[in-house]
């Protein structure tokens, strides 16, 4: 009963913080019937998408301090259990996602286990390795489509079993509710006794196993918890694009911009993951539909978004609700 | 039954041998107090008995059960605490919640831990400070900052390693009375190094001696400050003559 209660309660953050969540709500349920076009929708809910992706890592890249560069694997584990459950046995949205978060669950164990040996930058290297090795395995292995990768079977009608609708409402709806779950799981994770656990290992590991902390068992726990919310999340991209291969799902590419977007924003905070989010996805989109379409200017959009990256970086390594919150002090 | 005992513990790090053979005891509610000069290997014996290292052979046996070898976590389950000769300035959590963090060891519930850390801050007297972070407070308070964690895990044996390094005379002074009365009012058995004599003697029960990783005297603060080879490799002449 505390864990509900403390997810729901929000009184511990500023009253401006609390107005803003509460107007932000009120316009993302409003969204849709603001007459957007198709490509706006399909950037918020791209938006959804990665706060959703970047919550999870939070958990153990923000409040843990782990840098974690291998969400990609647990994305395409969400994905490819979606969509091969349903080509091959038919097998409804609803029950194939759950089955793939639990076996991203049990991969982050088996993943986790050896992989918390490792510190730092050797923990770094190790995660993108593990997750570069299941994205070849995938490219080469005929069974589940390889290089090609899968389309899902298109039914006839729209079909709520399935998940599969004409219009991008139904989706951005069915995203926004797992975005809310995220948002309030984290507001209770990060009052939790894992949360607290976390802080300190990424503070102090030695004191903290000086407290009785097992550091490495709070880290696989943590590790997993994210995997399980980025493989929520890969479920819904199987479902949403109808197509899938290992370069969308899988890439490193996506495993970066995962971990980037929470730096960005500001890990190890309730909102940075969602601010990051909200910042790079739109960049991004319209920058790569807008700069990359015109000849002669391919990969200026990624000139312009590592450079606001390093620029934020270099100016506040605590991303941009650090700078929020170092303006909060100075007007305090 | 002793509360404590280690015994023949080794460590060698490959050439240098921090801890040789080193043997004794400590009985439930006693306070011990550890000396010996830089590089004695007084901290690695505190590491070695908590397990950060892991001794070459020896044991060590607390209340009755082998913790050799057991890991830093499952000795602090055991019952051992322990502060650290520095405490790691760190800006991420408020010492109420680092104090949280402690008491999160035994309890799940945050209300719980909350009142608990509360209570232990009350005692150390640093209720005042508690919305601070490490790096935003004075050394003297980061130490008792270190102590109070400890203190969270409800520790049967606490282990302090130079708490009063640091601290100016009348810090001192108020760090003796609170290991006092941690000793006192908590019935926590003390296990203590430090280098500033004014502390150690006075309310140490017994006094063990390291140099050059072996122990070379143990006994009564009294009879400590007299023993030949204790004044020749650590203490002195002139605090034995002074004393």
């Amino acid at each position: 009963m505390e864990a509900l209660k403390d997810a729901f309660d929000f009184s511990d953050f500023s009253k401006i913080e609390r107005i803003i969540l509460v107007l932000f709500t009120l316009f993302l349920l409003i969204f849709p019937w603001l007459g957007s076009g198709s490509f706006v929708k399909a950037v918020m809910i791209y938006f959804l998408l990665f706060s959703l992706f970047g919550m999870g890592w939070n958990t153990i890249g923000g409040y843990g301090g782990q840098v974690e560069l291998g969400k990609a694997q647990y994305v395409g584990i969400g994905a490819y259990t979606v969509a091969l459950t349903m080509v091959w046995w038919k097998i409804p949205f609803w029950v194939s996602m759950p089955i793939g978060v639990l076996i991203a669950i049990g991969y982050s164990f088996i993943i986790g286990y050896p992989l918390f040996r490792l510190k730092g930058h050797y923990f770094a290297i190790a995660t993108i390795c593990t997750s570069l090795v299941l994205q070849d395995i995938f490219i080469n292995w005929k069974l589940v489509g390889a290089a090609k990768g899968i389309e899902l079977p298109i039914r006839e009608h729209p079909d709520f079993l399935y998940m599969q609708f004409k219009s991008d409402t139904y989706y951005f709806y069915f995203i926004l509710a797992l975005f809310y779950v995220a948002l309030f799981y984290m507001n209770w994770f990060r009052k939790s006794r894992l949360g607290y656990q976390l802080r300190m290992i990424k503070d102090d590991e030695e004191a903290a196993e000086s407290l009785g902390i097992d550091a490495r068992w709070c880290k696989i726990k943590a590790y997993s918890i994210a995997s399980a919310f980025v493989a929520v999340g890969g479920g819904f991209m199987a479902v949403y694009n109808l197509y899938i291969d290992p370069y969308s799902v899988m890439d490193l590419d996506l495993s970066i911009k995962i971990a980037l977007m929470a730096m960005l924003g500001g890990a190890a905070s309730m909102w940075g993951p969602i601010i990051g989010a909200a910042f790079l996805i739109p960049l991004d989109r319209f920058l790569g539909s807008w700069l990359g379409a015109q000849k002669g200017l391919i990969g200026v959009d990624f000139m312009i978004y590592s450079a606001l990256i390093m620029l934020v970086s270099a100016y506040q390594p605590r991303g941009i609700w650090g700078i929020i919150e170092q303006f909060r002090k100075r007007g305090a | 039954m002793p509360f404590l005992q280690v015994i023949d513990l080794v460590k060698d790090f490959g050439g240098v041998v921090a801890n040789n053979q080193v043997s004794f005891s400590i009985d439930q509610g006693e306070i011990i107090g550890l000396i010996g000069p830089n590089g004695a290997g007084k901290t690695t014996l505190f590491n070695c008995i908590v397990g950060y290292h892991r001794p070459d052979s020896g044991k060590v046996i607390f209340k009755g059960k082998e913790i050799t070898r057991l890991k830093p976590f499952m000795t602090n389950r055991e019952g051992i605490g322990r502060t650290f000769q520095l405490t790691k300035v760190t800006t991420g959590m408020t010492v109420l919640e680092n104090v949280m963090v402690g008491a999160f060891c035994r309890t799940d519930g945050r209300n719980l831990a909350k009142v608990e850390a509360s209570a232990i801050l009350g005692f150390l007297g640093i209720d005042g400070i508690k919305n601070y972070r490490l790096n935003e407070i004075p050394i003297a308070s980061q130490k008792k900052v270190g102590l109070a964690r400890a203190l969270a895990t409800q520790p049967e044996l606490l282990m302090l390693d130079e708490v009063a390094s640091g601290l100016n005379p009348k810090e001192t002074e108020e760090m003796v009375n609170i290991i006092k009365r941690i000793h006192q009012e908590k019935k926590i058995t003390l296990f203590l190094i430090e280098h500033v004599m004014e502390v150690v003697m006075p309310i140490s029960q017994r006094v063990i001696v390291l140099d050059s990783g072996e122990k070379i005297a143990e006994g009564l603060p009294k009879e400590i400050v007299k023993n030949e080879r204790v004044i020749k490799a650590y203490l002195g002449e002139k605090y034995a003559k002074g004393l």
